[in-house]
């Protein structure tokens, strides 16, 4: 999102779900709601009945990409060549909107100077996606109507996620796609509350409503609020510069919330060593998880439905969590684990319940949320942003302008992913989601039914691969990268692109990030969970070695 | 657009059908098939309504409307019309609305629902679930005539499932993992209410009525509340410290308690009408012993059954010799019997004038008292006590069945010339008991207090209410000794009749008795509703051994074990249908007057069960082709045909199937008209408790999707959705309707831990904050606040990582705050 913030000034998804109804053409990059977001998916998929246009950018065959007008088989962590090339054709082809250009956005001349050397038959190369293709879907998005841009975490999790968005964020500008309903630049977030929780600051450089720690505004504005002299004024440390201070011994100390670190980040060896190594680890969960392991102390927190509260989605929607049950035992709502712990270090917090904090000092301090009160939630909720109490909320971002004034066209080199297939680890994995769990399992895996429904994890890998392995469906394979092994069962099927072998992390023991790579987008630190080196072997093989 | 609809005129948007449009302007059409704008092929022809100028009624959902447009949505022709198509689909509906269980509790109790909750561990909800109508689990677990066992159709594959010991199991459970219930309490009324007796009526009736917000007093002539079950029914059956457990958690809903206060002596009826009681409820039981009229009837060892019991509640030990006889045949005398055993008494002998099968105690009590060693003179009757030195003797006669009165009833009658002598140590009388000796004393309201020829107190059967205003009675004391659960039944009817009472308004209406079956008695029952179910004999309750039980007054039998509970409760059958609370169906026969036993039901399953989606279970035997699953279906994923369709529009031969594209979303079965689609999690069937609709938002992934948690207790029963709620629109995946019961899971942290040693361990709240609490500052003075890091959480709420941030940047001092944004 951090792409998005610096191009538009305002990281969230630009339009809202219900504009699917609108939309004229779906340009999905990176991105398969069906498993991930399945009701927007299923929005997507009526919204191709009635007639809209979709392209599909994924190496992936995936259900949408079955019902594409035009699926582009992209080779894995080639998007910024392909993006670019989408543009060159635009230019070339004269199919660019110039007066949106011209009046809302700056440094045009730089975008075309970079893309120019992105020519169809170089990005062919790179790509793998032909010269027709390319054009044809560069005619079809800069073509008149609601298009609009869909990703997921195929564009953010590699070491050039930033670069992908800005691409898009780009190609979206040049076509002047963006303000308008049924358009925009819409980056389906994964989690319930991840929107939120940047919103809410917990992030190392803004605070609440994305105001700049090293603001000095911003600090005295939040010093005078919290009632404290001074507030760090550097940005802090993300979390994968966190997990290194602990081998380094820069950071003794981690304070983890509701997090399973320990299996959802790559390299799982890795950092459960970091977490070895940590001076004290404190905890709040639901669950004892692999995390908790390393824990000196664990608070027992009460879940989502056992107190009140908000979540933020995708399209910036902020909705309310209702308490439905009690939480078991001694169990707390972590805002009161909080003001208790904060009151022991001499901080003593008013604020007595999800409302209060709301009310009285979130919206108080989001200028973007001002308008945003409990009394205001009990319909659909509000889009923000909702700058004062008349505001309806807005479900369309950038109407008349972008957030920052100008849109940023920012261009970006492809550089290839950290690490690309060589003759040891010939194959690339890529990482994401299934339907029918979620995450680490903590909650899913303890639901009736879901395991019945998916009880473990497979490979995912082409017919051809398997082949040339004689590997069956089915059959115990060994993946390997350079950070770890797993085994698996491995699922053929023609969804996959030959060369590739793709993996989820629900399952401890065959999870993807035993394998992943942490290398990381250099400014959201983002990790390369959707490309990395492997290797699959036979299992029969190796044990026949092994005797 | 100008149109009329029943008289009213109306403003409706052009183009849409009347259906619509009196949906918008809250009229009610019945159907069955419609849903959002789409309908089945074979309408089910409920929506039909007049327009004036139409010769025959039109279907409202396919009629559009036009100007001018004068319509009526009933009458007597649409009325006939739509009771004759449910009709036609209730012949052949296949099914059980209430399991036989739930029918035969007298208490009305949801039997199905808490044995479902045991299946699924949720030991706490299960209690709640039988707390909604019985107040006393743990005695009742302990002692029921368990009507319900005797219905249970596992009769017809083995044997009945074990509710009783169930109902035990999660009381107890409860109890010994100290769980609080937290029944809330309504609003307090400010009125006051006074009850007459602390036993299993009087707390009955005050703990419902305390629950609806009275000020509620029981008065209780005792030391100790409890009544029978602590003075008629011993320890080894009910343990004293398990009713002690009870009471408290009944008086928990807040019921003022006077104890030792005798009525007629200490208070009266009118003392407490002046005293502003605005209603009392006379629950004293039965404490007078009906006597023997035979010579010798007085002497002190011919001790009366219920001074006998109160002295063994008390645990005094008297000397009741070597030898006993006890007089009667009903429960106590079994108890009388198997406690004096307990005392030592070698030789213990049960007489009555008529044979075993006769007796009015249940069947269970008088084998429990023949395994224990007592023994049972039958046939016979007292005819004289005579006190000696070495004993008293008693004088019997022989009995045998005398002709038939005209009720047919055979009376015993002694046969002249068989009289015999024994010699006892002991006698105890066990005949029977009523409310009074003649009539009650006190005054002026008591004495006038109407009586039935048994000396007990006549009540209203529907309204409890006795001959004086305002005072109302229940329990044994009205109907002489029953079982505690009909106790029950009857003092929390009363409740409800006083809550109507002093609160000024009509009683709730009774237990409605619409009810699909499946066969009322075992006969009608088609024995293939059980194909496929294997044999599994019942769980045997944990008993000490006769000979080692009759040593003490401690509990003979010891309860199932968590393992066994839930072995046991997955033998239900699950008989009554888990749609009970969403049946469309049901609700329009039900409207329009229907009964199934007059239009006739299916009889027998035509359909097996299909079980093989992982999360949705398929019963067409209970389709009526409606439709509404593949109209719900937003993938097209659902194929339901039917191989041709009789003449009144019936299908038969249907087919059923989800198609390779399912993704198992679930919205088919929210939208299903009847049971004949149901969440394979979804256990347990609501049938009158109250559900909490708390509309919430999905917690996994970013969509944001609006939910609504059905709640009972303090358990989320189900996920449903609201079609006008953004942005979903009703729509929800397979993890938002199915994935939920992780909040109830046993592995949920409970208590803060503390590592030490090496292990962690748990803590008091106090003692891990403050060791965090400490540690950060340690840390925070020694190294700077940099060297902390914070991971705030993106699956919790935007106020919970506010605070996270605030503490990092303020109680710590860095900006060390990050979260899995890039997940």
């Amino acid at each position: 999102m951090a792409s998005l913030a610096l191009t538009f000034g305002s990281g969230a998804m630009t339009n809202s779900i219900a504009d699917t109804k609108k939309t004229d053409l779906f340009f999905m990059v990176g991105s398969n709601p069906d498993t991930s977001h399945p009701t927007i998916g299923m929005r997507i998929h009526q919204a191709i009945d009635r007639g809209a246009k979709l392209i599909v950018v994924d190496p992936r065959r995936t259900r949408l990409a079955e019902r594409a007008d035009l699926w582009l088989r992209i080779l894995p962590g080639t998007d910024v060549a392909f993006l670019n090339g989408m543009m060159h054709v635009i230019l070339e082809e004269n199919l660019w909107d110039r007066k949106f250009v011209e009046e809302r956005t700056e440094d045009f001349a730089e975008l075309q100077n970079l893309v120019k050397k992105y020519t169809p038959d170089q990005v062919e190369r790179i790509t793998g996606i032909p010269e027709d293709q390319l054009r044809q879907a560069a005619r079809m998005y800069a073509a008149e109507g609601r298009n609009a841009i869909f990703w997921g975490m195929g564009i953010t999790h590699y070491v050039t996620g930033t670069d992908r968005v800005k691409s898009l964020a780009n190609l979206s500008m040049l076509c002047g796609k963006v303000g308008m309903e049924g358009g925009g630049c819409n980056p389906l977030r994964g989690q319930n509350n991840v929107q939120g929780a940047c919103d809410m600051g917990a992030l190392p450089n803004v605070f609440p409503g994305y105001q700049r720690v090293d603001n000095a505004d911003a600090r005295t504005k939040f010093e005078k609020a919290w009632g404290v002299k001074k507030l760090p004024d550097k940005p802090g440390l993300m979390i994968p510069q966190m997990i290194e201070g602990l081998t380094n011994g820069t950071v003794k100390l981690f304070y983890i919330f509701g997090e399973n670190l320990a299996n959802t980040e790559p390299d799982i060896r890795h950092v459960e060593h970091c977490l070895e190594s940590a001076e004290f680890v404190v905890c709040h969960d639901i669950f004892q998880t692999e995390t908790t392991r390393f824990a000196h102390v664990i608070f027992p927190a009460a879940a989502w439905s056992e107190n009140d509260g908000t979540f933020t989605s995708s399209e910036r929607r902020i909705s309310r969590v209702r308490t439905a049950s009690l939480p078991p035992g001694e169990a707390k709502p972590n805002w009161w684990i909080f003001k208790e712990i904060a009151k022991r270090m001499g901080h003593e917090w008013s604020a007595k319940s999800a409302r209060e904090i709301w009310d009285n000092e979130i919206s108080q301090l989001a200028p973007s949320m001002a308008g945003v009160k409990y009394a205001r939630l009990r319909g659909d909720g509000l889009q923000w942003p909702a700058p004062n109490e008349e505001h309806p909320g807005t479900a369309t971002l950038h109407r008349d302008r972008f957030t920052s004034g100008l849109g940023a066209l920012t261009p970006v080199d492809w550089i290839p992913p950290a690490e690309v297939p060589d003759e040891d680890y010939p194959l690339v994995l890529s990482t994401g989601r299934r339907l029918y769990h979620y995450h680490t399992r903590t909650q899913t895996g303890r639901s009736a039914g879901l395991n019945d429904l998916l009880g473990e994890e497979t490979a995912d890998i082409s017919p051809s691969d398997a082949k040339a392995l004689s590997i069956g469906h089915g059959e115990m394979i060994g993946v390997k990268s350079r950070r770890g092994q797993v085994f698996v069962k491995a699922n053929i099927t023609d969804r996959i692109p030959q060369g590739v072998v793709w993996m989820a992390f629900h399952f401890r023991e065959a999870c993807a990030n035993w394998l992943t790579n942490p290398a990381f987008d250099p400014i959201t630190l983002t990790a390369e969970y959707k490309a990395c080196a492997v290797r699959i072997e036979k299992v029969g093989e190796k044990t026949d070695q092994r005797i | 657009m100008n149109i009329t609809i029943n008289g009213l005129e109306i403003v409706a948007q052009e183009g849409i059908t009347i259906l619509e449009a009196a949906k918008r302007a809250e009229i009610h059409i019945p159907t069955l098939c419609h849903l959002n704008g789409r309908t089945s092929d074979i309408p089910c022809e409920l929506c039909v309504v007049e327009v004036e100028g139409l010769a025959a009624p039109v279907r409202s959902c396919v009629t559009p409307i036009s100007e001018g447009m004068r319509i009526s949505t009933a009458s007597k022709t649409l009325e006939a019309m739509r009771k004759e198509r449910l009709a036609v689909l209730m012949e052949t509906h296949f099914g059980d609305c209430k399991a036989p269980c739930n029918l035969t509790c007298p208490g009305q109790i949801n039997v199905q629902g808490y044995i479902a909750h045991v299946a699924k561990g949720q030991y706490e909800e299960a209690l709640r679930l039988v707390m909604e109508r019985n107040p006393f689990p743990f005695s009742v677990g302990r002692v029921c005539p368990r009507f319900c066992e005797t219905r249970c159709r596992r009769i017809l594959i083995d044997e009945p499932v074990s509710i009783n010991h169930l109902k035990r199991f999660v009381a107890d459970w409860c109890m010994a993992h100290k769980i609080d219930l937290r029944i809330p309490r309504d609003p307090a009324t400010g009125k006051r209410i006074a009850v007459i007796g602390g036993g299993p009526s009087g707390l009955t009736g005050a703990y419902y009525l305390a629950r609806q917000g009275h000020d509620v007093t029981v008065f209780e002539a005792a030391p100790k509340l409890g009544g029978m079950l602590r003075y008629g029914i011993p320890a080894y059956k009910i343990p004293h410290e398990v009713l002690d457990y009870e009471i408290s958690a009944i008086l928990r809903m807040g019921i003022s308690v006077r104890l030792n206060q005798r009525w007629g002596e200490d208070f009266t009826l009118q003392s407490l009408k002046a005293q502003g009681y605005e209603a009392i409820l006379i629950a004293t039981g039965t404490p007078v012993d009906e006597s023997l009229d035979i010579p010798g009837c007085a002497l002190p060892k011919v001790i009366p059954a219920t001074k006998f019991l109160r002295e063994m509640s008390e645990g005094r030990q008297g000397n009741y010799g070597r030898s006993a006889v006890v007089f009667g045949g009903n429960n106590i005398a079994m108890e009388v019997a198997r406690s004096l055993l307990r005392q030592g008494v070698g030789e213990v002998t049960i007489i009555y004038p008529r044979a075993q099968t006769e007796m009015p105690a249940n069947q269970r009590s008088i084998r429990a008292a023949e395994k224990e060693g007592v023994q049972f003179l039958l046939m016979a009757q007292p005819v004289s006590f005579v006190d000696t030195e070495n004993g008293i003797h008693v004088g019997l006669i022989r009995t045998k069945l005398g002709e038939p009165d005209e009720k047919g009833i055979r009376y015993p009658e002694a046969i002249p010339g068989s009289t015999v002598n024994i010699k006892v140590d002991t006698v105890i009388v066990a005949q029977g008991l009523s409310a009074c000796k003649e009539r009650f004393a006190g005054g002026e309201l008591e004495a006038t207090l109407e009586l039935t020829p048994k000396c007990n107190i006549k009540a209203n059967p529907r309204t409890s209410l006795t001959n004086h205003p305002g005072i109302y009675a229940a329990g044994d004391a009205t109907s002489g000794p029953r079982s505690v659960i009909q106790a029950v039944v009857a003092a929390r009817r009363a409740a409800e009749n006083i809550h109507a009472q002093v609160m000024g308004g009509s009683r709730t209406a009774g237990e409605n008795r619409f009810n699909f079956s499946r066969g009322k008695g075992f006969d009608d029952v088609d024995l293939r509703n059980f194909e496929g179910i294997n044999v599994k004999l019942r769980e045997k309750m944990p008993t000490r051994p006769p000979q080692i039980a009759i040593q003490d007054f401690g509990e003979v039998k010891l309860g199932f074990s968590e393992q066994m509970a839930r072995t046991e409760a997955k033998r239900c059958l699950s008989c009554g249908c888990r749609a009970y609370d969403r049946c469309d169906f049901k609700e329009l026969a039900q409207e329009f007057g229907l009964d199934p036993n007059k239009t006739g039901m299916g009889s027998k399953p035509v359909y097996p069960v299909q079980l093989d989606h992982p999360t949705i279970q398929v019963d067409l035997n209970k389709c009526i082709y409606c439709k509404r699953c593949l109209n719900s279906c937003n993938y097209n994923a659902l194929e339901l045909t039917a191989e041709s369709v009789d003449g009144k529009g019936r299908p038969t031969g249907l087919r059923f199937r989800f198609k390779e594209n399912c993704v198992s979303c679930g919205e088919c079965v929210d939208n299903c008209s009847t049971g004949a689609l149901n969440k394979k999690d979804a256990l347990v069937p609501v049938v009158n408790e109250e559900l909490r609709a708390v509309r919430t938002t999905c917690p996994y992934c970013g969509a944001g999707c609006q939910m609504v948690l059905k709640v009972k207790g303090n358990t989320i029963m189900e996920v449903t959705s609201d079609p006008s709620l953004a942005p979903n629109y009703g729509a929800l995946c397979v993890k938002g309707r199915f994935a939920f019961n992780f909040v109830q899971h046993k592995d949920r942290l409970t208590k803060p831990l503390i590592r030490r040693g090496g292990q962690l361990v748990e803590a008091s709240w106090e003692d891990a904050l403050n060791t965090v609490a400490k540690r950060f500052f340690d840390l925070k003075s020694m190294y700077g606040p940099d060297s902390i890091a914070g991971f705030s959480c993106a699956r919790a709420s935007n106020e919970e990582n506010f605070l996270m941030q605030k503490f990092m940047r303020t109680a710590i001092g860095t900006n060390n705050i990050d979260h899995c944004a890039r997940l």
